[in-house]
């Protein structure tokens, strides 16, 4: 069963006549109750991919094409004023990148989250302001925060508010985009444990982590999907991924998690030699043949096409067969 | 070989005709008294002209001709700009640079005194200081303008430096033994070159529109022209009342046109020095 | 301490010291500059007093004692700031033996009358065209207003008002040239006169208002552009709360430094509405300064001078007070970040 299926999606930054193609012909799916990861540098386009999936677009950026099912709607179809009144913070919400700054700086957080409620639900003020508070113990934060500022907060409490907010309205799929890149190791911890806890809880159904870091993956994601250059290169269980990568790239991020040297791991895929490339004018055929130690003609020539090792399990590379 | 930031530059609309607009009119300053030998401070015509061939803008009350005294005045309002503008950007680049530099109380007392001039209306500085000056030439209402509008580029210039002062080159500088003098001038002030150069087209503008106030109320320069004089002398002989509009309409549009270019050249620096701005 | 009265407290140490320096300078001016047309008055009046007539030595008299010439320096300056503290600011020369006092206070409130209502409408305006602007960002209302705020912002209040004054009260003849009602009424709460003042009241208010207007104007759309990029606005927008909630929250984050700017900006509008009398020869304290200066009356530019910046200070020290009560992160202490 799967909740959101993504295909053939493309999505487009329209700047000065030109295009840069940060989500380029990519399918995805998410299996209900599962947590997909989604791996890859920065700048690869993740960050923008994860916004597409539920139709958070707004311009430079557009949807040029693809299809987008989520919970059974075709979302990808919906304007943006209905997504905003049935889809999201419904359906679909997304603890954002920037959690540290993501609260309205001038209001109390409880009058942010009344403002959120009163417009997804009839409940009263005073109802909304039970629920959460009830919300909020449930999990493991103290209801007094909601009647602080967010600059009285810290940074892992911010984030941790960001979260519980994102999930009040018990959405079908949580979309985390690198939530613990400015936090330090034991935030960091305390968040994911917060993230498995309403996925165990069943408030939320499935999840998408995004990240940089296939460590941190490894410990809750179901499956991984690795992204370069704005397209989806690899698809497999969490152990495929780390144990038997297939394609160039994929082995280079988990070289890079293997490597002890944390500076490594933590900028993730500089242990591969060479640049991320220029997405306004990305390499012809594979976009990871410069980069590429495997590379032969055919790489620079022909787009490699999906192919379906087994099931489950996808890679897009022309050499798949001589790794396996 | 055109350097290529110049290639780039060219390419901003705003720039272009922010400049074409500012050297049209400082041509007109520089090279329309030789080309239009007109005496701007005597007598060449008859009273209150209409503007015709002869007299391309009209003469004032006292016959003179107003297409000269306009030249003459954009020529000394640019000029009293210019040295109010340096001197307030030496005062304001100095204590920002020094107390950003220095930090401790060198800074807080720095600052405090910036603050407690901010507080107080530069315009009406100006007027008090102009008040007890009985003989103002060009220069003297120059430093007038200068000493008091420096408040805002020390402190946009001491925030400069708190930023740049954390980047790694400083340290280099400072583990390589140089004296902060040197550091200030030749690791801080390079890299602040455009913000500089940007405060100091504000500086001037405002400068321009100060000396005309000051000279509307009757504290400008007391002998000479500029545009700020122009205006004052149809204020006091009701021009506008009488509607000789070739009287004050010329030198007020000069004046806008002046001070609105340089508004909008700092800002297409601003947006191409800080590409943060111009926002896709 | 409470974050709040903390805050409170340094501004007013603030502004009493702002106060202190501004009369010192104040004080300092005439006796620090060799050969001010103060000392030329005193000597002419000196000269005039060997005809003796009993006036002028009294003007004489009073002015060496209110400049305290003679008495050592820093004993000057404290009778000075003790007088000024007591609402003692001189006697006028040329309307002698009136206080200045009681002659600045006849005119402040025409000057205060225009100033006030002219830059809350000024602002109000400005902010929401301003915001409209940066909502409207790349669109034809932006590129519309753009240029239109610039060109105002830079356009001198005195300039402007000549040219209302020259297209409404001279071409079109709708608003009268001047005054601040028509010559020889009487100044009394009847409808009649009320109407004859708002006649008058319009073009300076007008060109106040205007001239004011494009800086507000820029500073808001500039701010709110910023905030619309603002990770808090994106978040809100993906939990689906309406634009026009949204828009809400912008526009009251880009207003409260806009209240520190009404702070900062009274004093350059009240310089530029200063001049602005002086073209509608409307009777406020700017009309009162540039008739002084012509007479040369010192005692009275300085009191006239010395109110004008209290009541600005004291109006700055109001906009904090109320911008610490609108910023819940003055009240909790919050500083930067």
């Amino acid at each position: 069963m799967t909740l959101l299926e993504a295909e053939h999606v493309k999505a487009y930054y329209s700047i000065r006549n030109s295009y840069v193609k940060a989500v380029d012909d990519v399918s995805l799916s998410v299996d209900r109750g599962a947590i997909l990861g989604l791996a890859g540098e920065s700048g690869c386009g993740k960050s923008t991919l994860v916004n597409t999936l539920m139709m958070n677009i707004r311009p430079p950026l557009r949807l040029i094409d693809g299809t987008i099912v989520l919970d059974g709607i075709k979302i990808s179809e919906m304007s943006r004023s209905k997504l905003k009144k049935d889809v999201w913070g419904i359906l679909v919400s997304i603890v954002p990148q920037s959690a540290l700054n993501a609260l309205m700086p001038t209001k109390k957080i409880v009058d942010f989250v009344k403002d959120i409620f009163h417009y997804h639900t009839d409940m009263s003020r005073a109802e909304i302001v039970s629920m959460v508070r009830k919300r909020f113990e449930e999990l493991n934060l103290s209801p007094e925060i909601l009647h602080l500022y967010p600059h009285e907060l810290s940074g892992g409490m911010k984030q941790r508010v960001v979260i519980a907010i994102s999930t009040l309205l018990n959405p079908k799929l949580l979309i985390v985009d690198e939530p613990t890149s400015a936090l330090d190791v034991s935030t960091q911890k305390q968040v994911i444990k917060l993230l498995v806890d309403l996925h165990r809880a069943k408030i939320i159904e499935s999840m998408v982590f995004v990240t940089h870091d296939l460590a941190i993956l490894r410990q809750i994601a179901d499956k991984i999907a690795i992204m370069y250059a704005g397209k989806i290169v690899e698809v497999a269980s969490t152990d495929d991924i780390l144990y038997t990568p297939l394609h160039p790239y994929t082995r280079g991020l988990v070289n890079a998690v293997m490597t002890p040297e944390s500076e490594v791991r933590k900028r993730g895929i500089t242990f591969i030699a060479g640049e991320p490339p220029n997405l306004l004018n990305p390499p012809s055929g594979c976009r990871f043949h410069p980069r590429c130690p495997y590379a032969k003609p055919i790489c620079k020539e022909v787009e490699p096409p999906i192919i379906e090792v087994r099931d489950d399990r996808i890679v897009a590379c022309h050499l798949v067969e001589s790794f396996m | 070989m055109i350097p290529p930031i110049v290639m780039d530059l060219i390419k901003i609309k705003k720039l272009i005709i922010s400049l074409s607009i500012f050297l049209a009119i400082v041509l007109a300053g520089l090279i329309g008294p030789i080309v239009y030998p007109v005496n701007p401070v005597v007598m060449t015509g008859p009273i209150e002209q209409p503007p015709s061939s002869k007299y391309p803008l009209g003469t004032d009350r006292w016959g003179r001709d107003v297409l000269a005294q306009l030249l003459h005045g954009i020529r000394n309002s640019l000029s009293i700009g210019l040295t109010a503008a340096a001197i307030s950007l030496a005062i304001g680049v100095t204590i920002g640079v020094v107390s950003g530099f220095k930090g401790g109380i060198t800074e807080n007392s720095l600052m405090l005194l910036t603050d407690v001039v901010y507080a107080l209306p530069s315009i009406l500085l100006m007027m008090l200081i102009a008040a007890y000056l009985e003989e103002r030439n060009p220069f003297l209402v120059s430093i007038v303008i200068g000493v008091t509008s420096w408040p805002w580029v020390a402190r946009a210039v001491r925030s400069q430096i708190l930023s740049l002062k954390t980047r790694e080159f400083i340290d280099m500088s400072r583990m390589a033994g140089l004296g902060d003098l040197r550091i200030m001038f030749e690791d801080l002030l390079p890299n602040m070159a455009s913000y500089i150069f940007m405060a100091f087209v504000l500086l001037m503008s405002g400068a321009m529109i100060a000396e005309a106030g000051l000279s509307m109320i009757g504290l400008g320069v007391t002998r000479g022209i500029s545009l700020g004089i122009i205006l004052y002398w149809a204020q006091l002989l009701e021009a506008v009342r009488r509607a000789l509009w070739w009287w004050f309409i010329p030198p007020g549009v000069c004046l806008v046109a002046l001070a609105t270019s340089l508004l909008l050249l700092s800002t297409a620096l601003d947006e191409y020095f800080s590409p943060r701005l111009r926002g896709e | 301490m409470n974050p709040f009265v903390k805050f409170l407290s340094r501004r007013a140490g603030f502004l009493v010291l702002t106060f202190i320096t501004f009369i010192f300078i104040i004080f300092l001016l005439p006796r620090a500059i060799p050969g001010n047309p103060l000392s030329t008055l005193l000597s002419q009046l000196f000269q005039r007093a060997q005809q003796n007539p009993e006036l002028i030595k009294a003007v004489y008299r009073q002015l060496m004692e209110e400049f305290g010439i003679g008495k050592p320096l820093h004993v000057q300056f404290f009778e000075f700031i003790s007088r000024t503290f007591t609402g003692d600011l001189g006697t006028s020369i040329s309307a002698y033996p009136r206080k200045v006092a009681d002659l600045v206070f006849s005119y402040l409130p025409w000057t205060l009358g225009l100033l006030i209502p002219a830059t809350l409408t000024s602002w109000i305006i400005g902010n929401l065209l301003g915001a409209l602007a940066a909502y409207k960002r790349k669109t034809i209302v932006d590129n519309a207003l753009l240029p239109v705020f610039l060109t105002l912002s830079q356009t001198p209040y005195y300039w402007l008002a000549m040219i209302l004054l020259f297209i409404f009260a001279v071409v079109f003849k709708v608003f009268p040239i001047g005054g601040a009602y028509t010559t020889g009424r009487i100044p009394a709460l009847t409808l009649e006169f009320a109407l004859d003042f708002l006649h008058h009241y319009t073009l300076p208010f007008l060109s106040i208002t205007l001239s004011a207007m494009g800086g507000w104007a820029i500073g808001m759309r500039v701010m709110a552009i910023y905030e619309l990029r603002a990770d808090y606005v994106s978040y809100a927008d993906s939990l689906g709360l309406p634009d026009s909630k949204i828009l809400r929250y912008v526009f009251r984050n880009s207003m409260l430094p806009q209240i520190t700017g009404l702070a900062l900006n009274f004093g350059s509008i009240l310089g530029g509405s200063l001049i602005t009398e002086v073209v509608f020869s409307y009777p406020g304290t700017g009309f009162l300064i540039f008739t002084s200066l012509s007479r040369l009356d010192y005692p009275m530019i300085q009191g006239t001078f010395v109110l004008l910046i209290s009541t600005l200070l004291l109006a700055n020290f109001i906009v904090d007070i109320a911008y610490a009560l609108i910023d819940p992160r003055i009240k909790t202490g919050y500083t930067g970040g």
